[in-house]
């Protein structure tokens, strides 16, 4: 058994990944099929609609590295999304809105660590009553209705753009390459590998398990919080459900990057392939209007398809079968 | 758990599964008791009736799904094969007037699901989670093809009785309900191969080593999975005497919530099928209290969410398991 | 030739057919999900106008049923695509404004059908008025009741703007009824199963119930299942007209339910859509009178949604 606490990258770039395949594929299709798809603004929109699902993804990568799953982040976007509306509309500040976005989502992402690195509980169980929690509490923030009145300084953080690039693309960049300079170069990024694959060299090195799993969910929760105002600015709203259902759609981009369940091993750039796959298939399947139903199917045929591809190509990322 | 040997077979862990499920039992009890002194419309027959009619439902979803988390897999598609399964028997009962088709249809396409989702685990290798998420997408899809939209009701009398008859003061489907889980129970704990699926969720390389037929146990995880949500999809046709495309979804997490508070661990190999029933008698007993006291149903997600969390908190204090 | 009780006339915007302009126009249509036969309804209305007018539509539906994310995704998508014409429902009337906007930045007129937006520049709005509707099935179950008893609601998805509305339509209703006693108000989520069990646990505690006013038909056929059990006599009432519902008033089941046409909502808002590409004369705002459906006048509304055709413009009207 190979055992490696940090991926050599090299050999991640022995074999085609499956999910750059996939991708290369869906655009030549769509180019084919449809005039408008690649347009400037078509993607530019595919990119911008994949923003929010992105920050999302990428703390994901790293709590199913650690051999866990984040189940709560979708609803602890939509309490974020709430409570910085209300902020927001309060208060008139875009800082304070973010500031308290990113606190709420940090809170329930430490609850999250604490229930799984302390008390022991599965994450799936930690984070699905988490999930419950922030629901309830977003329902009961909001009284179920949107929060408008939003103010144009959070509104710009979707619509605005700097040097012609739109905000949210430039909030991708940033997010991603923060997390790949976290997970591939620092300290951390080493204990976050060696908690999926090499525990033991943790305990040896005197690191702390529990932390360093705090960590990571309060990190995922934090993101979860700036994807909830990222999507308060594009629409316009603090909605206390519209984010239910994306951290299923985020574990799916993780695993259709190439992100191994079992060994946690990691690939944050297939991540962020996987994201921009699952967006051009949608967006692609709207350019060509086949009926609604059927892009249903092919979105979980993708889903399958593109494991099926990992599976068949040969080496899963830098781990024998 | 040490790679090299099997465990020991589930019998010899009975006394610690005993207390898990006392401990359970008693705060169902406890939140019956609660119950009845807080709201006087609790304890009485028809509403007893109400509760265990209403957790039937709930029941033949995480009855399968208590199987499959067993192997330390998941189900994600239950729900979608439920409303698969229960447009197509109830449109095939309409159009013909003859329940028997609808049974088979139901039965057969939950089976015939459940199948390809054992074919993905097992034989493609695909975790569990991918596969069955996958696979709940393709099945909405086809639902929502063949629907178009519309709703199918209005099903013969006999086939009603299934939902809303009752024999010996008792409803059809809690008397159904009880005999699929001494049926599975059983299964589970009593045959050989029940204690092959234990072993290969406790330890799949032991299993594999071992030289027990891993994936077809596994591929009949996840058929008697299809089975039982086809089973759930006549229960539904029986007692809402109609069907659309978007039945059964809202019932996926809460069945799977029903197997964990059940005491059922996602790692496979521990768990039992009454365990499952209690958990989802402790669910159903909660919206009916809230509905009783006039709750507003927001606050569900989040009672069921500390519920589970404190369920398995418990779970893990009691029996020392390790994570 | 089915409506003309709901709109009257008015006699100038009737008479003008003016020359058929450029055809083929393509419009398209945004429905909320693929599951609720309300919608369907609205779509093949829609399809049936166009066709009637030598134009064609495209359907846009979310994957993940009543998605905010994905119609806002839907509508940047629309943008790109340039249809002549936008249809829209709103899944959340507040949420989409940006998305409307969006249109109207890349110049393609929108029309609002269903939940009024909240915002953005409309061409045009059609819609029932959920108060006015629920109001006048809340009378008319009130006053079958004998004006007098205990009456429960089974309220829509929290947050939604026909919810409220229609849960505004129907405490309003009872207050003119001062012997009428509400005992109960819960949300069945607009879904039949959760009704059923809602209705049963209610009915527990109030086994006296007289009359249930239901905010839309799904959930009526819930609480009726819920009441098919026992001994309760209660008459229960819904919202939209579907050809269950029609089907239970003609069995004597259900007392009535309040119109909620999404077939003529398609028609009407696809038509103006044509007509305002051709520069034809429209109306800027549609609502359409509450009409409540039971056993006297059940007959027009008792055809399946795809045999309908749609009203020619001289039907339609205020």
């Amino acid at each position: 058994m190979l055992d490696r606490t940090l991926p050599s990258q090299p050999a991640l770039l022995a074999r085609i990944p499956g999910v750059v395949v996939m991708l290369a594929v869906l655009n030549i299709g769509f180019a084919w099929a449809s005039p408008g798809f690649l347009s400037l603004a078509n993607l530019s929109n595919v990119l911008a609609q994949s923003s929010v699902l992105l920050i999302l993804a990428l703390p994901m990568t790293l709590v199913i590295m650690t051999e866990g799953l984040d189940l709560s982040i979708g609803a602890v976007l939509s309490l974020a999304s709430v409570s910085l509306a209300l902020v927001a509309v309060a208060t008139g500040s875009l800082v304070l809105a973010l500031i308290v976005g990113v606190a709420v989502g940090a809170a329930c992402g430490a609850v999250n660590g604490w229930l799984v690195a302390w008390l022991r509980i599965p994450p799936f169980v930690a984070t699905l009553g988490m999930f419950g929690v922030a629901q309830g509490l977003a329902l009961a923030v909001s009284d179920g209705q949107s929060i408008t009145g939003i103010p144009a300084s959070v509104q710009a953080m979707y619509s605005g753009a700097m040097l012609g690039i739109p905000v949210p693309i430039l909030l991708m960049l940033a997010a991603a390459l923060a997390m790949h300079v976290l997970l591939y170069t620092t300290p951390f990024g080493t204990y976050v590998f060696a908690l999926g694959g090499n525990r033991e060299a943790l305990a040896f090195a005197g690191i702390s398990q529990r932390r360093i799993l705090l960590c990571v969910y309060t990190l995922a929760g934090a993101m979860g919080g700036l994807a909830g105002l990222l999507l308060t600015a594009r629409l316009n709203s603090g909605h206390p459900s519209a984010g239910i259902g994306m951290e299923f759609d985020a574990i799916a981009a993780v695993a259709v990057g190439g992100t191994s369940f079992e060994r946690g091993n990691g690939w944050l750039p297939g991540t962020v392939l996987g994201v921009i796959t699952i967006g051009v298939l949608r967006n692609g399947l709207n350019l060509i209007a086949i009926p609604s139903s059927l892009q249903v199917c092919c979105i979980g045929v993708l889903v399958i398809l593109a494991f099926v591809f990992e599976a068949f190509s040969g080496v899963r990322r830098g781990e024998p079968r | 758990m040490s790679a090299t040997t099997l465990p020991a077979p589930p019998r010899l862990a009975l006394s610690s599964e005993l207390m898990r499920i006392s401990f359970r039992l008693l705060a169902v009890a406890l939140l019956c008791v609660a119950l009845s002194v807080a709201s006087d419309a609790f304890a009485n027959q028809a509403n007893i009736m109400n509760v265990l009619r209403q957790s039937a439902l709930l029941f033949f979803m995480a009855s399968g799904l208590t199987l499959v988390v067993l192997t330390a897999g998941l189900d994600l598609s239950v729900g979608a094969n439920i409303g698969l399964s229960a447009c197509v028997a109830g449109t095939l009962m309409k159009s013909t007037g003859e329940p028997a088709y609808a049974v088979a249809a139901a039965l057969g396409i939950g089976a015939a699901v459940g199948w390809l989702n054992g074919v993905l685990v097992a034989v493609l290798r695909i975790p569990s989670f991918i596969a069955t998420y996958g696979m709940l997408w393709i099945l909405h899809g086809l639902t929502y093809a063949y629907m178009a939209g519309s709703t199918v009701y209005g099903f013969p009398r006999g086939f009603r009785q299934f939902g809303n008859g009752f024999f010996l003061g008792v409803p059809i489907p809690v008397l159904v309900m009880l005999a699929s889980l001494i049926a599975l129970a059983l299964f589970a704990g009593r045959t050989v191969w029940g204690q092959q699926i234990y072993a290969i969720g406790a330890n799949p390389v032991a299993a594999r080593l071992s030289g027990m037929p891993v994936r077809r146990r596994l591929m009949l995880v996840y058929t008697l999975s299809g089975l039982t949500a086809g089973l759930a999809a006549l229960v539904f046709l029986a007692r809402l005497n109609s069907a659309e495309a978007d039945i059964g979804g809202s019932l996926t997490l809460p069945a799977i919530a029903a197997v964990l508070i059940g005491g059922t661990s996602l790692f496979g190999g521990v768990g039992t099928m009454f365990g499952t029933f209690v958990g989802t008698l402790l669910l159903t007993l909660v919206l009916n209290g809230m509905n009783l006291l006039q709750i507003d149903s927001r606050w569900q997600p989040l009672v069921t969410g500390v519920i589970i969390v404190a369920a398995v908190w418990i779970d893990i204090r009691t029996s020392g398991r390790k994570t | 030739m089915q409506k003309q009780t709901l709109l009257a006339c008015v006699a100038a915007l009737a008479l003008s057919p003016g020359p058929a302009m450029a055809n083929g126009e393509t419009i398209a249509v945004m429905t909320k999900n693929q599951t609720n036969p309300f919608f369907q309804a609205e779509r093949v209305g829609a399809e049936k106008a166009a066709a009637q007018l030598n134009a064609k539509v495209l359907q846009y539906i979310p994957t993940q049923p009543d998605s905010i994310p994905e119609q806002m995704s839907q509508f940047d998508d629309i943008a790109v695509k340039k249809p002549d014409a936008v249809v829209m429902v709103p899944v959340d009337y507040k949420a989409m404004v940006p998305g409307v906007e969006k249109l109207n930045a890349a110049g393609i007129p929108v029309i609002n059908a269903t939940d009024r937006s909240a915002g953005g520049k409309l061409v045009s709005f059609v819609g029932a008025n959920d108060y006015d509707t629920a109001k006048a099935t809340g009378e008319a179950l009130l006053k079958a009741i004998g004006g007098k008893g205990d009456v429960v609601i089974i309220e829509g998805v929290r947050g939604a703007l026909t919810a409220q509305d229609r849960l505004r339509g129907f405490t309003d209703a009872i207050k003119e009824f001062p012997n009428v006693k509400l005992v109960a108000s819960q949300p069945g989520n607009y879904q039949r199963l959760q009704a059923n069990q809602v209705m049963e646990n209610l009915l527990q505690a109030n086994p006296h119930v007289a009359g249930v006013m239901a905010a839309n038909d799904a959930m009526a056929a819930g609480v009726l299942d819920a009441l098919t059990d026992g001994s309760s006599k209660a008459l229960v009432v819904g919202i939209n007209g579907t050809k269950e519902a029609i089907d239970a008033i003609k069995a004597g089941t259900l007392l009535a339910t309040g119109d909620y046409n999404g077939f003529l909502q398609g028609c009407i808002a696809t038509t103006i859509a044509i007509r305002y590409l051709r520069h034809e004369p429209i109306i800027d705002s549609i609502v359409m009178h509450p009409v409540v459906i039971d056993k006297t006048n059940y007959q027009p509304y008792d055809m399946p949604v795809d045999k309908r055709s749609c009203p020619t413009w001289d039907e339609i009207a205020k």
